[in-house]
């Protein structure tokens, strides 16, 4: 297996719009596409970055804080495509 | 994950507004890249479901990876394994989803359109009887 399987990455951004079921489809489709498991956090909510219904019912509103976690053999490019994603998608809104 | 052939997803619904709709924001949440195929109301446009409207969704929404169908109530389920039962020309693989109809559609369509293959689409429709809103 190429790459290391136990590789961690984080990175955060504070949401410049609200995190609406367009954006969370867009996180969702992109992060699936990894084999790192991905993990967004805002506040106390946890969701798994892969599961469009979590990461619309996290509740991720502007303004607020929201951390990308990735761990597995590609968990810096998962966390670098999401945190793209949500620099994008809660510009436009929807 | 695969980049080939997306799986499809057929709606099946009393009321053919109902399947429009839940097409239509299926489709909007994953970008629009998955057939997502609305198989609602009476062959007459009544309140109802119709089995040769399903089987005409089945055939449009399938691109050689399957078919996952989410069904909203009661007759929708009956509907639908009447066709699977009886239909041995239907294309493979087929399954019918024990999901919520508008979270089981999203998140199998958002699945879909990811590359996720013919299991791991039913696999997050049926995940979404767990989902919590708030």
């Amino acid at each position: 297996m190429p790459g290391n399987s136990d590789e961690v990455a984080e990175a955060a951004i504070t949401l410049a719009g609200d995190l609406h079921a367009r954006p969370a489809g867009s996180i969702a489709v992109a992060a699936a596409r990894f084999r790192a498991t991905v993990e967004l956090a805002a506040g106390d909510a946890r969701a798994d970055a892969k599961s469009v219904l979590a990461v619309m019912a996290l509740g991720a509103t502007t303004g607020k804080r929201v951390v990308v976690r990735a761990t597995g053999p590609d968990a810096p490019d998962a966390v670098a495509a999401l945190i793209e994603i949500l620099a994008a998608a809660t510009l436009v809104g929807g | 994950m695969s980049d080939g052939a997306r799986v499809g997803i057929v709606l099946v619904s009393h009321s053919a507004a109902l399947a429009d709709g839940a097409a239509e924001l299926a489709g909007q949440v994953a970008g629009g890249t998955v057939a997502v195929v609305p198989a609602g109301g009476t062959d007459d446009g009544g309140l109802g479901t119709s089995i040769a409207k399903v089987r005409r969704a089945i055939f449009a929404a399938h691109a050689g990876a399957g078919v996952v169908l989410v069904p909203d109530l009661g007759s929708s389920v009956l509907t639908v394994r009447t066709l699977l039962a009886e239909d041995s020309a239907l294309p493979e693989p087929l399954a019918l989803a024990d999901a919520p109809f508008v979270e089981g559609a999203v998140a199998a369509t958002v699945i879909a359109a990811a590359g996720g293959d013919f299991t791991a689409v039913l696999g997050a429709a049926e995940e979404a009887r767990n989902a919590r809103k708030l």
